[in-house]
């Protein structure tokens, strides 16, 4: 990898990683548990349409893991990468039948597929159907959060005068 | 607008509204009084908030940790927990009958039951 890709994504990570620590402190909006906005997903949806798949999971399992150590909710790392994994494999896909210009499309699907992995983990770990009980709630909320995040997402990629001509 | 973003587009708004109309109807408020406290599958207590004096306990998880569980007017929730998160504290009182009171780390759900197993 060359450097100034590595750089790159370093640096990503470190906005990633910010976004996700700001927004710890803001108060949850509802008591319900995995209902978030989920902002350090602008930097996912965005790298999945800039950079290759090996690159953006290079991001984004960095980001869970020192995000769970940062935030001191390492008991829960399993279940953010459960959510992350899901989500990510599912944009990947998403992203050859996408264009760009429907990016917050796939962005929704992608925070579905988050609160997805997430249910599905905590049923595993739990070893009780309730604790899926508010998944409907989680994918009311995540349609969205995910079309918010998907449209920072395309923004961004468009303000970079780098992706005009592709897009 | 190419066939597949259609697609897509069609799945989002099918499962928004099939989830709007599931969120409505798990977030009605129940008329069960009879409440179970699970700690890793296992029930501790049955409760029925219609009889239970107002009054608060201590329920400890054998690795370590615990929530403390107040009754008051009827009504129950976690109001202290020494989980990092706090979202069982975060979640106030227990309201719906699909919407448990949940702590991951400590494994503890409280639910509404049906009446069958009154003690």
């Amino acid at each position: 990898m060359k450097a100034k890709k590595l750089a790159e994504l370093a640096m990503l990570t470190a906005v990633a990683l910010i976004i996700f620590i700001v927004e710890l402190q803001f108060p949850n909006l509802t008591p319900i548990q995995g209902v978030k906005l989920g902002l350090a997903n602008i930097i996912t949806v965005y790298a999945v349409y800039k950079y290759t798949a090996k690159e953006v999971f290079l991001i984004v399992v960095t980001r869970v893991i020192l995000g769970a150590l940062f935030s001191s909710h390492i008991s829960v790392i399993l279940y953010s990468m459960a959510g992350a994994m899901t989500c990510l494999a599912g944009m990947l896909l998403l992203k050859r039948a996408i264009p760009l210009k429907y990016l917050w499309l796939c962005s929704i699907l992608g925070a579905v597929l988050h609160n997805t992995g997430q249910t599905v983990m905590a049923v595993i770990l739990m070893r009780s159907v309730a604790a899926a009980a508010n998944y409907p709630i989680l994918i009311v909320t995540g349609c969205i959060a995910g079309l918010f995040t998907g449209i920072c997402a395309q923004t961004v990629l468009k303000r970079d005068p780098r992706n005009a001509e592709k897009s | 607008m190419s066939k597949d973003v259609k697609i897509c587009l069609a799945v989002v708004i099918v499962l928004f509204v099939v989830s709007v109309v599931l969120s409505i109807i798990i977030l009605r408020p129940t008329d069960k009084t009879m409440v179970e406290i699970v700690q890793d599958n296992h029930v501790l207590y049955t409760l029925d908030l219609g009889r239970e004096k107002d009054r608060s306990f201590r329920i400890e998880y054998p690795d370590g940790g615990w929530n403390e569980i107040t009754i008051k007017d009827g009504q129950i929730s976690v109001t202290d927990a020494d989980c990092p998160d706090k979202t069982c504290v975060k979640t106030g009182v227990l309201r719906s009958e699909t919407i448990p009171i949940v702590c991951l780390p400590h494994k503890l759900i409280i639910r509404f039951c049906d009446d069958g197993g009154s003690q």
